[in-house]
């Protein structure tokens, strides 16, 4: 308390310094008047008294520098003045210190915006009450459970609340003439309540509740126009009447995390079910999980099954922050690898950006030792000196930040409307935090030491009596040391930088020549999803076959076919069927994991898929038709070894049997990362779909011509059904979108580094030679020619950067290894020719950063330089 | 801190006799030294330059506030008066310096 007041005092001292001043000397003056009024009654003349009384009071100057500095906060004064110092030097030098500012202010703009992302991507809060006592329920090594089992332990009442959340549906909503897909979320009725999610307008789903629903900020503004009057609303979904309850917050974070955003929160009855569990105040998830397990135990008896027990594989797990992403393991490891390396490279460069500014600073320092020689002489500490040093990176610093700031705020505001292009509802609304901005304290406080540290330590290294003698004029070879150590760790860094880079934007422009082992440039693809249980199987191939026959009848359009995947998209995508397999029937098992896609006859002419062996499917493989599928090589190499395959019988692992009829060349199906996937093809029309279909469409023209006709032909077929068409170039953003962002951001930090890391060899080399004029000046003099001069700077350039060179690559083919996690497999690392480009790159950049450096050095007239100072 | 005190005086008794001095009524900064002296039998001299920083360092401490007036003989002055923490201050300072002399007259006597 005590210890606050004195704080206050002093602060407040801080805004009156001048009165205080005046007072002070006033009531001195009136001190030794009052001294002197007892020695003019005790007989002195009245000057004698007055000069007596002020020898008898001594220094006044000392005595209000001492009461002046009870008030004082030393450190936050001097603070002041240095920074005042500082911002003067900087002023002084605005080109350089934009310069520098700007340097900064790009690495940590991208480096504060890679963490912005990553933070809201990865490690958000879900909008939900007390996220610490809600939990995610896995029984029987399952996140999934049936409503009949979500019922069953809902009445056993082990929590506070069990809730049941369902992101993986789709809706149809009928909007006038037109039906859209929209991403549901079904939620059991108490959801709201039990996992506490706020509502901006209306209220929540109740429990009991049935046909109403909560739509996301998103859904409202964009679909429904933010009609201020949609609660009540009611929104055809399903080919059912839905009420509009109420509306979320802009910044509703939902429970799945990463992002993910669907249109709306309707009620739920049937179906699977996640369980999310609401814990009693002050239980912990291991008391939680003593409470479940007994009960589990207890509903395996009740209700005994033999393909799965309940009590087996309990899991209680967090739902937001550090500890989901643990439990999401598999899916978030990836994602965080790809974040951190974004984060470290971002942060590579703002430290090359930190060596340029350093480098800068010692040079200044340098020339500044006879300026530090003479205060030291007199008396000033060296710390003083640094301190006030070190004052200048500090506000180098500070600005730097703050303008990095400036660009994260603007970047992440970009980001957060951006709609991201995959089939997934994903969106990302990053806000600055306090977590930002402790973070950027943080960065910048390195940014200070990493670039003042060292000019501060050395600059004022010098002894007194060397600066002074030396007249200030030489730098000393430990500032060239240093300085060189600078530029050969940042060309160092630069081929690290490089190297991934140029292994990012390989990795892009293999992907966009998709090679892939098909051909999209001419297809349009359609998602076409009815109301469940409108139709039966039959009635359902029957209009598939009408839509392919009135697609097949467009004008400019070659061929179609319906198939139950699309390939590269892993949300449209693959089911990951496996089994044993029994070649010809036999007693031979092969276990295998494929991807499975039901294909009509003229799917592998649209994507350019070539029958190696065999025959394509035909209209006559139909329902009731011998079963037949084909085999992608991978698939037929590991099933039947190196016997071509085509005519032989398959037996899956539920014991039906298929015949191969064709082998189709190998291609990509879910990642372009993938490497030796197996594939299996079965015809569309021997399958029973009642529900689904994707269309693929290839064209004689332009594709994006097409996507209108398609999607309104689609719909006509019927209009409760769901439609979404693209251009299949569209659909692969999705797939490219991680290569995409990789090299936009790579390429462009290594360009920015290499920008970086040339500026800092210029600099060196130019400074080394300003240093040096007077000798290159003797050397002319004494007859050196041109070409002594030149071998003498290029000397030191090549040197320079054959040591960065050197040892970048040295540790950048350690480096980059772990990068293949994100490149397709034809994108290897370790290819030595990327090193090469990389180590041509640098020399021939750096070679251009010794052209003006040289050709000072060349124009050393010996006339002047010896007259230089 | 201790640095400016007067070498007369023990360190630290400059701000106990400034406290035990006002603990009686507000006084200014030269009335200060006068008691000081006048009480001591001129025994004791505070050094006018020692007198300011000190008691500013016990406006800071929150132990005394001080507000401008006018003198005995009409002029302008600034007085200081004790604050409740100011007098908290000067009552355990007393008391340890009452036990600190009788500790050190006992050994001068005894050993």
């Amino acid at each position: 308390m005590a210890f606050w007041n004195e704080i206050g005092s002093r602060v407040t001292y801080l805004f009156r310094r001048s009165r205080f001043d005046r007072e002070l000397q006033e009531e001195i003056r009136l001190h030794i008047q009052a001294r002197a009024d007892e020695l003019e009654l005790a007989g002195l003349s009245g000057a004698d008294a007055l000069l007596r009384a002020r020898r008898e009071f001594g220094s006044t100057l000392r005595t209000r520098e001492e009461t002046r500095s009870a008030w004082q906060i030393r450190w936050l004064e001097d603070l002041g003045s240095d920074l005042r110092f500082a911002a003067r030097a900087l002023w002084r030098n605005l080109t350089l210190t934009l310069a520098a500012v700007g340097s900064l202010a790009l690495g940590i703009g991208a480096n504060t915006t890679i963490f912005s992302v990553a933070r809201e991507a990865l490690f958000s809060e879900p909008s939900c009450r007390d996220a610490k006592s809600l939990v995610q329920i896995s029984v029987s090594g399952n996140t999934w459970v049936p409503m009949s089992q979500y019922r069953l332990l809902q009445d056993a009442h082990a929590f506070d609340g069990l809730a049941g959340m369902n992101i993986q549906m789709v809706a149809n909503w009928r909007d006038g003439s037109r039906s859209y897909r929209l991403a549901g979320t079904r939620v059991t009725g108490n959801f709201f309540e039990v996992v506490g999610i706020p509502v901006a307008m209306g209220r929540p789903i109740e429990r009991g509740e049935s046909d109403v629903a909560v739509i996301t900020h998103g859904f409202w503004t964009k679909h429904l126009g933010g009609d201020p009057n949609v609660v009540g609303r009611t929104l055809a979904l399903d080919g059912k009447p839905y009420t509009v309850v109420g509306v979320l917050p802009r910044d509703h974070r939902m429970l799945a995390g990463f992002g993910f955003t669907p249109d709306l929160y309707l009620t739920k009855d049937s179906g699977e079910v996640m369980l999310y569990a609401r814990l009693p105040r002050g239980m912990t998830r291991q008391a939680a999980y003593a409470r479940f397990k007994p009960i589990c135990r207890e509903l395996d008896r009740v209700y005994p099954d033999v393909n799965r027990k309940w009590a087996q594989e309990i899991r209680l797990s967090a739902v937001g922050g550090v500890e989901r992403l643990q439990e999401e393991g598999q899916f978030a490891i990836p994602l965080v690898a790809f974040f951190a390396m974004l984060v470290i490279v971002t942060g590579i460069v703002m430290l090359i950006a930190c060596a340029n500014v350093s480098s800068l600073l010692l040079a200044r320092a340098f020339t500044r030792s006879r300026e530090f020689a003479i205060r030291m002489s007199l008396g000033g500490s060296r710390s003083r000196l640094v301190r006030q040093l070190l004052a200048e990176s500090l506000l180098l610093a500070l600005l730097g930040t703050v303008a990095g700031l400036l660009l994260n705020l603007w970047l992440t505001r970009l980001l957060s409307g951006l709609h991201i292009p995959t089939p997934l509802p994903i969106e990302l609304l990053i806000q600055p935090d306090r977590v930002l901005l402790v973070y950027s304290v943080g960065i910048a406080f390195v940014v200070t030491l990493a670039t003042g540290l060292v000019p501060a330590l050395k600059g004022t290294g010098a002894g007194i009596g060397g600066a002074l003698k030396e007249g200030g004029r030489q730098a000393g070879p430990a500032g060239y040391t240093l300085r060189n150590a600078l530029v050969v760790g940042q060309l160092a860094v630069s081929i690290l930088l490089l190297s991934a880079g140029l292994l990012f934007i390989r990795n892009l422009m293999y992907a966009t020549s998709f090679n892939a082992g098909f051909d999209t440039t001419h297809t349009v693809t359609a998602i076409f999803q009815t109301v469940g249980g409108s139709y039966t199987p039959r009635k359902f191939a029957a209009l598939v076959d009408t839509a392919l026959a009135r697609l097949r009848a467009l004008p400019g359009v070659e061929a179609a076919s319906p198939a139950s995947a699309v390939p590269l998209n892993p949300f449209l995508a693959f089911n990951r069927p496996g089994g044993q397999f029994r070649p010809d029937a036999g007693s031979r098992t092969v276990r295998v994991e494929y991807n499975s896609n039901s294909v009509g006859p003229d799917y592998f002419r649209i994507m350019g898929i070539p029958i190696q062996q065999g025959r394509a499917f035909l209209d006559s493989d139909r329902v009731g038709a011998p079963e037949v599928v084909i085999l992608n090589e991978n698939m037929a190499r590991r099933l039947f070894g190196n016997t071509n395959p085509v005519g032989h019988v398959l037996r899956f692992p539920d014991n039906r049997d298929a015949r191969v009829v064709g082998i189709a060349r190998n291609s990509k199906y879910v990642t372009l990362g993938e490497e030796n996937a197996l594939a299996l093809y079965a015809p569309f029309s021997q399958q029973n779909y009642a529900v689904f279909a994707h269309f693929f469409v290839r064209t004689r023209g332009a594709p994006e011509t097409m996507v209108r006709n398609v999607d309104q032909t689609l719909g006509d077929l019927d209009p409760a059904a769901a439609v979404e068409t693209w251009d299949m170039r569209d659909i692969f953003a999705g797939a490219l979108l991680p290569s995409r962002v990789g090299a936009a951001i790579l390429g462009s930090m290594a360009l920015f580094g290499l920008m970086l890391a040339s500026i800092g060899l210029y600099g060196v080399l130019l400074y080394a030679i300003q240093q040096r004029i007077r000798e290159i000046g003797i050397r002319v003099a004494l007859g050196a020619t041109p070409g002594n001069i030149l071998a003498m700077v290029t000397g030191q350039s090549l040197r320079l950067v054959t040591a960065g060179v050197g040892i970048g690559l040295a540790v950048a083919v350690v480096a980059v290894r772990p990068l293949s996690m994100f490149l397709v497999p034809e994108v290897r690392p370790a290819d030595p020719m990327n090193f090469v480009a990389v180590a041509g790159v640098l020399s021939l950049v750096a070679g251009l950063a010794t052209v003006a450096p040289t050709a000072r050095a060349l124009r050393v007239d010996p006339a002047v330089a010896l007259r230089h100072e | 801190m201790g640095s400016n005190s007067i070498p007369e005086l023990l360190p630290g008794t400059l701000y106990l006799l400034i406290l035990r001095t006002l603990s009686r009524g507000p006084l200014h900064g030269y009335a200060i030294v006068k008691r000081i002296k006048d009480a001591s039998r001129e025994g004791l001299q505070i050094e006018d330059g020692s007198l300011y920083p000190a008691l500013n360092r016990m406006l800071v401490k929150g132990w005394l506030t001080s507000e401008w007036g006018v003198s005995e003989n009409h002029r302008k002055a600034r007085f200081y008066r004790l604050t409740p923490q100011g007098r908290k201050q000067l009552d355990q300072e007393a008391g340890e310096f009452d036990r600190l002399v009788r500790a050190i007259q006992l050994v001068m006597r005894t050993a």
